[in-house]
This record gives C-alpha cells, structure tokens and sequence, in this order.
C-alpha cells in the first residue's frame, strides 16, 4: 500500500508537469483548432533562457534567490512569448485561412528549426542547472517525505490552470478570447481585433510554456535540445485525453496520463510504459470520443 | 494555350523521361538517394489515399510500414521465402493490421484521431524494440535479409533497386490514378469535402474510410518490403514517429495530386541530401524550408485539378440532334474545388 | 614502332597519374550523428579525428602522403547512415572511421564492405559486427562481452547479493545487460530485477521506487550518463543508500553535474581509460594539442576511440599502405600502437586487442578516480 501511494505521488508529480506544459498547447488550440507542434520547443527554449539567465544573472548577489528566480520566471516567460508571437506572425498567420493541416506542417517545421537552432547557438551536449538553483529541501506529509520541488509544480500548474480559466471565464478579455475561439468572423463583426487577440493567445500559450520549460530546469537539473519533442507529445496527449481545448481538462490529462505511467511501470512493465499509456488513452477515446472533458461538439449540418 | 490539365500531362511525361534515365547520369550516391526517393514516394502515394484524398488525419503510417518491412524480414529470414514474393503478403499483413485497428476508431474526429494514430506508430515501435514474440531482434533489429531475384536476376547495385522501385512507384501511379478517377475515389473526395452531406447522399463514411486505411496499409506494407530488400536490415529507430511526420509532410505539401506527390517527395527528402555540405546546420534550414514552402504555397504544391465532365458529349448522345444545344453554357462545366 | 612508344608512353602515364595523386593524397572518410541525439559525441568524433589528421599533415608522419578526411552525417540513424556511407564510398575515400551506434554502424557496414573499403568502427560494441567475417571492417571499442565480464568481477569484488539490473532498450545497453546477466547467472548471483527504462525522460522516481520495493543491494544500469545522473539524484532524494554501478557509456563529466557531487559520491562505473587518466605520451600529447585548439577536454570516450581509429590508418598508411586491403593487411599488423586509450592493435576478427577496462569510483569533489 505505501508503494502504491508512492507511485501515485510520483505520478502527480510527473503528471503536473505535463499539464504544466498541456495548458499552453490547449490554450492555443482552443482558440486556433492549431496543433502547435512547436509548443514543445518553446518550452526548451524557455529551460535554455532560464539557465542562461540563471547563470549570468548579475541580480544573484543583489537579491534575495526567491526574489531572483520571480524575476527570471517573468523574464523567461516573456522572452519566450515574444517568440510564440513571431511564431505566429510569420508561420501560422499566413495560412489561417488555409486548410488546417497546412498550418501542422508548418508547425512540424518550425519544431525542426527551433530545435536545431538550439543546438546550433548553445551546441550538441545537455546543459546543466546551476547547483545552487536546485532547491532540495523536502516536506514530510502523511509520513511520506516528498522533495519540496515536487510541490511546488503540483501547485504551480493548479494556480496557473486557476488563473487562466479564471481569465478565461471571468474577464472581458476573456470573453472576447472565448469568442475569436467559437466564430472568428462574428467576433470580428462584433468589433473584436481578431488578429490581437490571437497575438495575445501566441503571447500566453507561448509564455506558459517557456515557463514550464524553466520549472523543469529548476526540478531536474538537466536541459538538452531534443527534449521539448518528447515533452510536447505527452503535453498533446495530455490535452486530449482531457478533451483538447478545454483547460480544466489539460490538468486533469495532464495528472492522469502522470499516473498511468507510474502505475504501469510499477506494476505491468516499464518498458512498454509508453505503450500502455497510449493504449489507455485510445481507448479513453472510443469510449469518450472527445476527451474526458471535451465537449461533445454538435456536428455542422 | 495550353490549359493546366495538358500542362501537367506533358510535366509528368517530361518527368517520366528524365526518371528513366536518371540514374544513368548519377553517380552511385545519388542513384541511392533517388531510390530512398522512390521508396518515400511509394509512402507518400499511400498515405495520399488516405490523408491526400479521404481526408483522414493520419499521423501514424510508419506503423504500416513497418509491419510490411518486419513481415518480410521474419519471414524471409525464417523460411526463406524470396523476398519479392512477400510483397502480396507484406501488404496484407499491414492491411489487416490496419483493419483491426483502424475499426474502432474510424470515427473519431480529427484531431483526435491524429493522436491515436501517433499511438499507434508508438505502439508499434515500442513492441517492435521490446521484441515482441523474441521475432523482431529488439532494437537490434533484424539483419541478413536476402537480396531480391526478379526472374533469376539477383537485384544488389543501386541501379538496379531503382528500376525496380521506381518501376513499383511507376505501376502505383497507374493503379491509384485510375482508383481517384472511379467511383471510390469519388466517394473519397466527397467524404473530404462534407462527410455529413455524403453520408446524406448514402454513401457508408465509416466503411469508405476503412476501406481507404486498408488500402493505403496495403501499399505501404509492400513499401516496406521493397525497404526491407534494399537496406537488408531493419531496426525499430528506422519507423519512428518523426518517419510518419516527414511522410505526413510530404502529402500535405503536395497538394494532393499525383504528380505533386512526386514533386514533393523529392523535396523532402532530396533536400537535405543537397543540405549535406552545411553539415550541422543541414536540418535548420530544412525546417525552415518547411515553414517557408507552406507560407508560400498554402494549399499544396499541386492540389488536384477540378474535375471537368463533358456535358455537352454526354447530352447530345443521349437526346436527339439538336436538343443538345440546350445545354449551351459551354460544353465542359467546372467542377470547382473547395477546401 | 612509334606507335608502340606512343602506346606504351599512354600507358605509363595512366599508370603513373593514379600513383602520383594517390602518394599524394588519402582520403579517409568520418562518419559521424552530426546532428540528432548523439550530436555532442559526434562533433566531438569530428574535433578530434581533424585535430589529428591536421596534425599528421603537418608534421609528416605519414611516409609522403597526406590524409584528407572527408566527413558525413549520419545523424544516429541508420537510414540517414547507409546514405552517409554511399556517399563516403563513392567520394573515393580508401577507409572510413565510424561510426556511434551499433544499429547505425551495421546499417553502413554492407556498403563499404561491398565497395572494399576499410571501415573502423568507433563506438560499436555488438558482438556480432565482428562476426560476420568482413575481412576489411575494425574496431577501436571492446566487445559487449568484455565488457560483461568486467562488470560482473566488479560486481563479485562489490560484494553485492542481490542484483538489480536495468538497461534502456537499446542495442548496445540491453546487449550489455544480458552480457552481464549471463555471467552473474553463472556465478550464481541472485538477481531480483531486469528490465528497461525509457531513455530521454527526466523522472525515474517510479522505476526507483519499484528497484526499492525489490530489496536489491546493487543497481547495474548498462545505459548512458544523463539517464544515469537522473537515477542518482532522484535516489540521493529519496535516501536510498544503495550501491550503483554504471556501464562505459555512463563515462561523462556531465554525470556529476547532474547528479549533483553529493549524489554521485560512491557511484562507480567500469569503462575504458580516458586519455585524462592515462600517463602516456601519445594521451598527453593528444589531450595539449586538443586544449589548445578547441579549449577544455573531449567529454567522450567513444569520440576519443575514433582518434585511435584515425592512429591506427595513419600508422597503416606511414608503412605505405594506401590502398584498402593493404591498409587492412597493415592493421591487422599492428602490435602495441601506442593510442589514446591504450596500446593499439587488432585481432583476426578485427576487433581491438587487450583488455582495457578498468574501474573507476566518483570521490567527494565529483572527480573519476582510476581504480587500481
């Protein structure tokens, strides 16, 4: 039973980071219907900013490390939603209008150049966090200890998720969001700037994944350029599995597709982990056919 | 004047003269890429029925790919059966895969069901690497299979391979071609454009799609044998995901014809041949070559061109003289083709 | 009569022009992962093995000819290689160094054995590339089996009862694990586990809370460093005080890093030297001309053994060998060349000679210490 437990935790924790970086993936989804196959590297980005930023930070002595690791989260995180934006501009923005997987591929090349610009600028081999940006200080609950860090993401990507759909549901920015993602052309007849609002969907989606990408950094020490495309693929089957475009549901995709790779490589088998998780997941969907929280979109007649 | 239709039947006669005899003016690494070209083409000219025409999100054809390479090395190296008679058996494996698993989830929507196809080239991999049933030589992969005899003449240089793949993908063109051009392909493309009004109009969606997997399965499975000849071994790093990605790209760039098809898939996979000189940089700007190719050319390279029916033929044999005169706006009416 | 003198005359010159350029210039092909996941270790194959041959141009070391080295990625793909290796071969290169990866390395190996050019294989450890009985194919990297063998003595010197063995699927690691497994099994070792983690992620805590759950008094991990570093920190955070032994390829200055030196401390590893570690001229030179040209030290072992590929084509070459099979007959003649990871020199099969593995331990500082 505390083995169980134990694996249950060790999911979360895992789970909290995929949700971490789902949010952004839905969040552009549910405005765009684009499958941002660059998510991912953004997200490598933002661990690379991070680092340098942590390195070469002149604010180290000055501050307070809390204070300092605020200041580059932010920075991080606008670094990298000024890329998304660029992104957007010069590689989505042209094919709006066209056929919707014109925009993946496209998506699957800028994946390809972020990913090798990476290594170009910083080299081939894995970086390293600084040791002292590593806080390894644990809390015990319940008689298990569990590294602070740990927590910190679960409750990170909870605020994160909160603050969203709060923004999302509760503000007149919002309102105009939910509206650009239902009919970009009444929106704009209802005198919403679409283009804007898209611009700023590129600049969240995008800022939330640097972001992730940092917390991953700080949690496991280790960056390297190839990792955004395996993050960004558990990210999109997070947010599916949740019902894509809905951001209660990345966290929840997020949490449980965590899970179900603890559980299965603690008692079916490791190796195939993958496998199971994507066998859950396909079977999630024949039963639910959009997700767990998706909703069930009337289909045009 | 030529008209585009002409214009494209003459590009791909041109095309298929300097195809012939290509690798006559080659030397042997670049006879080699054109053959990787041609087995790529092969990929794309399968994965076209189903994405291309069907309309089908489908990230995952490596999967098929791969159980037509796999089935032919298992079996070749087992029973040593000669490795172009497993072409059939390679296909039908890979089709009656597809069938099993495609069923089910035929139906989901788009999105959703790009990612089971991706778990499903996942899948694959990972029981492919797990050495599922001790037959697939885990990530070693399986080595030793035998080159091809075709009528007593033993395929080994690289010349040779390219008659023979390119003749494959030669005889696919003919055979897919006259496929659009019938009543299924028909169906197809109206499945593509309004699957509900094309179920409206009675034709079965859900039994269309499958027959489209089953079939682009079919032609992919009989890909990897003609794979598993010439690299005479296979290992599981060679179907990954990003191998379904770059054959999903390809038919995507493409527009959706034939010749576009082709066009494409030199390309892709030509492209980062000519790139080698840049060495570390070679897939940075094939990336952005990517980007830049679809900002440029939204809908394809070559989408297919709008069918045109003789209407005036058509009346004028079915009424007497002059009736047919009625149907005047012009003798030939345009389809047009939306997206 | 002047037409046999015009004859002979053309036929001189035909036989001389090949013999001039050739005197004056081999190619020799690099095959490298440029780019994809082994990218560090194959530009570092790349440094090292230019470094050299600029060196031996230079200086003259080659009985009168000159190396030209011609370099190709092959991305750590075997598709992508076998491309690499027809362009090699049709570029006219007489042998080719690579490359990483044994899949990838297999992938090339019919083409340039059926183009009879010499193939030195550098990080290649599956038994049965050797096996095959390509007369022109080397090795500068021990077998898998070696290898096993060093690691279940290490294991027995350990003292372990209880084995945990894990590996990461791929050729060379799981290839590795049954090496050892076998021998352990012989030895009648008890061991408790044996199976494969996912390479490339960053959470091992579900793998280590099972390994736990096993009560196993040692973990054999026969994959590579940044797996390897993530098993030690995230078992340094759950207190496990469990004895961890690593593979060769888990030989990386990187590993400390990651793990973090308080959770690496103890960690041992059995791997072939690192010109670091070695007190011989040819390392020490090798590793001044190195810091002085591309500034640190070479991270890699399995980059430094395609430097003592390129040691061993240019000794072959300096006896005046400049066609492939007597560049191969001088290979396989080579006794005690003074390399960088040790001395040189090839068996029958052609793989590489003596064994070299050694163990190292990781001290307090986060320093490899050479065990006796």
């Amino acid at each position: 039973m505390e083995e169980f437990l134990q694996q249950l935790l060790n999911g979360l924790a895992v789970g909290g980071i995929y949700a971490l970086v789902a949010l952004g993936y839905t969040m552009v989804y549910g405005v765009l219907k684009l499958i941002n196959f660059a998510h991912g590297d953004l997200f490598t980005i933002g661990a690379y900013l991070g680092m340098t930023l942590l390195v070469s930070s002149r604010l180290a002595g000055s501050l307070p490390p809390v204070l300092v690791l605020l200041a580059v989260f932010f920075m991080v995180a606008l670094l990298v939603a000024l890329v998304g934006c660029l992104l957007e501009r010069a590689a989505y923005r042209p094919l709006r209008k066209a056929s919707r997987l014109s925009a993946v591929v496209s998506a699957l090349g800028a994946s390809i150049f972020f990913q090798n610009a990476i290594m170009l600028i910083y080299g081939a081999r894995l970086y390293v966090y600084p040791e002292d940006w590593r806080p390894d200080f644990t809390v015990d609950i319940l008689g298990f200890t569990v590294p602070g860090v740990r927590l910190l993401v679960i409750v990170a990507s909870l605020v994160l998720m909160l603050a969203l759909h709060a923004f999302i549901q509760r503000t007149r920015i919002g309102a105009a969001v939910r509206a650009v993602a239902i009919d970009q052309g009444a929106a704009r007849l209802m005198g919403i700037n679409v283009d804007r609002i898209i611009s700023l969907v590129f600049l969240i989606g995008p800022g939330l994944g640097g972001a992730a990408g940092l917390m991953v950094g700080i949690y496991y020490g280790q960056i390297d350029f190839t990792m955004g495309w395996s993050y960004g693929l558990k990210a999109f089957t997070a947010a599916i599995l949740g019902g894509i475009g809905n951001i209660p549901g990345a966290m929840l995709g997020g949490l449980l597709l965590g899970v179900i790779e603890a559980l299965s490589s603690a008692y079916v088998s490791m190796a195939w982990k993958d496998a199971i998780a994507f066998l859950v997941l396909i079977l999630i969907l024949i039963i639910r056919p959009t997700g767990l929280l998706g909703e069930r979109v009337a289909d045009k007649l | 004047m030529m008209n585009s239709a002409s214009r494209r039947r003459a590009a791909s006669v041109i095309l298929a003269l300097v195809l012939a005899v290509l690798p006559l003016l080659l030397d042997r690494y670049w006879t080699d890429v054109c053959v990787s070209i041609g087995l790529y083409a092969l990929l794309a000219l399968s994965l076209n029925v189903i994405l291309g025409q069907a309309g089908i999100f489908h990230m995952g054809h490596a999967a098929f790919y791969a159980v037509g390479a796999y089935v032919t090395a298992i079996v070749n190296t087992q029973c040593h059966v000669p490795v172009l008679w497993l072409m059939p058996l390679a296909g039908c494996a890979a089709a009656l895969f597809a069938l099993i698993v495609a069923r089910p989830i035929i139906h989901l929507r788009g999105d959703y069901l790009l990612i089971v196809t991706i778990g499903i080239v996942e899948i694959v991999r990972i029981a492919l690497v797990n050495d599922v049933g001790g037959l697939t030589g885990g990530a070693n992969g399986i080595f030793g299979i035998a080159r091809p005899e075709l009528f007593g003449f033993k395929i080994r240089k690289g010349i040779q391979f390219y008659y023979l793949v390119w003749g494959m993908v030669g005889a696919s063109l003919l055979l897919l071609g006259w496929l659009a051009r019938s009543r299924f392909g028909r169906a197809l493309s109206y499945i593509k454009e309004d699957d509900i009004a094309a179920e409206g109009c009675g034709v079965d969606v859900a039994r269309y799609k499958l027959a489209a997997f089953v079939l682009g399965a079919f032609w992919a499975g009989m890909a990897g044998t003609l794979y598993a000849a010439k690299m005479t071994i296979i290992a599981p790093e060679s179907f990954s995901f990003m191998e379904s990605v770059i054959i999903f790209a390809v038919v995507i760039l493409s527009g959706g014809s034939q010749l576009g098809v082709l066009v494409s898939t030199f390309l892709f996979i030509g492209l980062p041949e000519l790139l080698r000189e840049f060495s570390n940089a070679r897939m940075l700007i094939f990336g952005l070559a990517m980007m830049v190719m679809m900002v440029w050319r939204p809908q394809g390279l070559l989408p297919p061109l709008p069918r045109r029916y003789r209407v005036r033929e058509r009346l004028s044999r079915l009424l007497p003289r002059g009736a047919g005169d009625a149907a005047e706006a012009g003798n030939t009416r345009e389809v047009p083709h939306v997206r | 009569m002047k037409r046999l003198f015009t004859a002979l005359g053309i036929c001189a010159l035909t036989l001389a022009l090949p013999l001039g350029v050739l005197a004056a210039e081999v190619k020799i092909g690099v095959m490298c992962p440029l780019t994809g996941k082994w990218a560090s270790e194959g530009q570092d194959m790349q440094k090292i093995v230019s470094l050299l041959a600029d060196e031996a141009n230079s200086q003259g070391t080659l009985g009168g000819n000159t190396v030209k080295l011609v370099v190709e990625d092959d991305a750590g793909d075997p598709r992508t290689a076998a491309l690499a290796a027809q362009k090699l071969v049709s570029s006219g290169v007489v042998a080719v160094i690579g490359t990483y990866g044994s899949a990838v390395t297999e992938a090339s190996q019919n083409i340039i054995a059926e183009a009879d050019v010499v193939q030195i294989a550098t990080g290649s450890t599956s038994i049965r590339l050797t096996e095959k009985g390509l007369p022109l194919f080397f090795r500068t990297c021990p077998r898998d089996d070696s290898q096993g063998v060093s690691v279940a003595s290490q294991i027995q010197k350990m003292g372990a009862k209880k084995i945990a063995v894990l590996h990461d699927n791929s050729s060379y690691a799981k290839g590795l694990a049954e090496e050892a497994r076998d021998v352990l099994k012989k030895q009648g070792v008890e061991l408790v586990f044996f199976d494969a983690l996912t390479p490339g992620e960053r959470d091992y805590t579900a793998i280590l809370t099972k390994l736990k759950a096993t009560g196993a008094d040692l973990v054999f991990y026969s994959g590579y460093y940044p797996e390897m570093g993530m098993l030690l920190r995230q078992r340094a955070q759950m207190n496990w005080n469990v004895l961890m032994l690593g593979g060769d390829a888990t030989n990386h200055p990187d590993l400390v890093q990651i793990a973090g030196a308080e959770a690496a401390k103890g960690f041992y590893f059995v791997s072939p030297p690192m010109p670091q570690d070695l007190d011989s001229e040819a390392a020490r030179a090798f590793l001044a001309a190195f810091k002085t040209k591309y500034g640190g030290e070479p991270s890699s072992v399995w980059a430094v053994v395609a430097g003592d590929a390129f040691k061993a084509l240019a000794a072959s070459i300096a006896g005046g060998n400049t066609e492939p099979e007597a560049i191969a007959e001088g290979l396989r003649q080579l006794r005690d060349l003074p390399g960088l990871t040790g001395n040189l020199g090839f068996d029958r099969k052609g793989d590489r000679v003596g064994a070299f593995y050694r163990t190292y331990v990781v001290d307090a500082q986060g320093r490899f210490i050479l065990q006796p």
